[in-house]
């Protein structure tokens, strides 16, 4: 099996086997760069799904740290209002890390 | 006849003990949440073990799958973390293994007729799953962090380059933004198997009565119908994708702890 794929490159490279297998060797890692990177359907809908969460969790944890915090401190209800406050902001901020 | 219980669409989460076990005071049934794990990892395991049984050098089908999926999570481990990201590649691979076949087996429609405890059952569509993977994620993230970069790890939440005095608004921002993170990709995973499956049971629902109906609305039924396997095809979708989802982001999350102390 193998010895017969041999034979076709180098009969279609018409060059020393050795070549051939340099030529299929880049071929290979040109598909292994790096820098290419696949920017398929797939990726755009899972960016797009992604961007839906962020806000929310940003927001909800804000919440709950500030809400928690004024439970333990008793400076009710100012930690919760600056909790929505930086929620939001750290939201935001999930959503403009996902998006770069 | 189907019962009208079958068209419940929250009936498919309903979690149901099928071995009663206690240790101590502490509830281990065996439940078919836990079955289908168990169902799942042993299908991953047989794959690969059949798969990796006779490695040959032009591989046959088990093998190329098992080759093409061991290749995808390793170039996006090496495009996202870099090739500090090898030692990752374990966990994030069955990850990424794990919840794809748990999406994908929640998809397999139950067998009629067979009693609920062995009804088909998504693991990932209940929140307690999800989140548990997440914080073990986050976990490693925050543990490796420290261990790598020591103090340096914090820099995370001090970006550089912003007038001092920022940092009393930056720092609490960035705190919150990180442990959000766990939250949002639990809320992903979950909000999606969870959506998908009401959706399809409530097509399969409408198809069900439309048809008991009986006269015009019968022929109307084809629509639900229709749609029910529309659904099917775009929740085969989501399931590779938030498998896919949730391994990206997991190697995003490992390439801060990585690479923290560089910021």
């Amino acid at each position: 099996m193998a010895d017969s794929f041999q034979k076709d490159d180098a009969d279609k490279d018409a060059s020393s086997p050795l070549d051939a297998f340099s030529d299929r060797l880049d071929r290979v890692r040109a598909d292994h760069d790096p820098e290419e990177k696949s920017e398929g359907g797939g990726a755009a809908w899972g960016n797009a799904l992604r961007l839906s969460t962020e806000l929310i969790a940003g927001l909800f944890v804000g919440i709950l740290l500030g809400y928690g915090l004024d439970r333990w401190l008793g400076t009710s209800p100012w930690l919760l209002l600056a909790g929505i406050g930086i929620g939001f902001a750290a939201g935001l901020r999930n959503i403009s890390r996902s998006m770069k | 006849m189907y019962s009208l219980r079958a068209a419940d669409p929250m009936e498919q989460f309903e979690i149901v003990p099928i071995v009663n076990l206690s240790l101590g005071s502490i509830d281990i049934s065996l439940t078919n949440s836990a079955l289908w794990m168990v169902i799942g990892t042993g299908a991953i395991i047989l794959f690969f073990f059949a798969a990796t049984r006779r490695t040959a050098l032009i591989p046959g089908r088990t093998q190329s799958l098992a080759e093409v999926l061991y290749e995808f999570v390793s170039n996006l481990l090496r495009d996202t973390v870099g090739s500090e990201g090898r030692k990752f590649f374990p966990y994030v691979f069955t990850l990424f293994l794990w919840i794809l076949v748990a999406n994908f087996f929640g998809l397999i429609p139950s067998l009629p007729g067979l009693p609920h405890e062995l009804h088909t059952f998504t693991t990932t569509s209940h929140l307690a799953v999800t989140l548990a993977l997440a914080m073990l994620t986050i976990t490693i993230v925050i543990i490796y962090g420290f261990w790598k970069n020591g103090l340096g790890f914090l820099k995370l939440f001090a970006p550089s380059g912003v007038p001092p005095l920022m940092y009393i608004l930056l720092v609490p921002i960035e705190l919150v933004s990180f442990l959000s993170r766990p939250l949002s990709l639990a809320i992903r995973l979950f909000a999606n198997m969870f959506a998908g499956h009401i959706i399809l049971k409530l097509f399969a629902g409408f198809v069900g009565s439309l048809l008991a109906a009986g006269g015009a609305l019968t022929l109307i039924g084809i629509v639900p119908f229709l749609g029910a396997i529309a659904v099917t095809a775009l929740e085969f979708l989501v399931a590779a994708l938030q498998a896919y989802v949730f391994a990206v982001l997991t190697c995003i999350y490992l390439n801060d702890a990585v690479h923290a102390a560089d910021h």
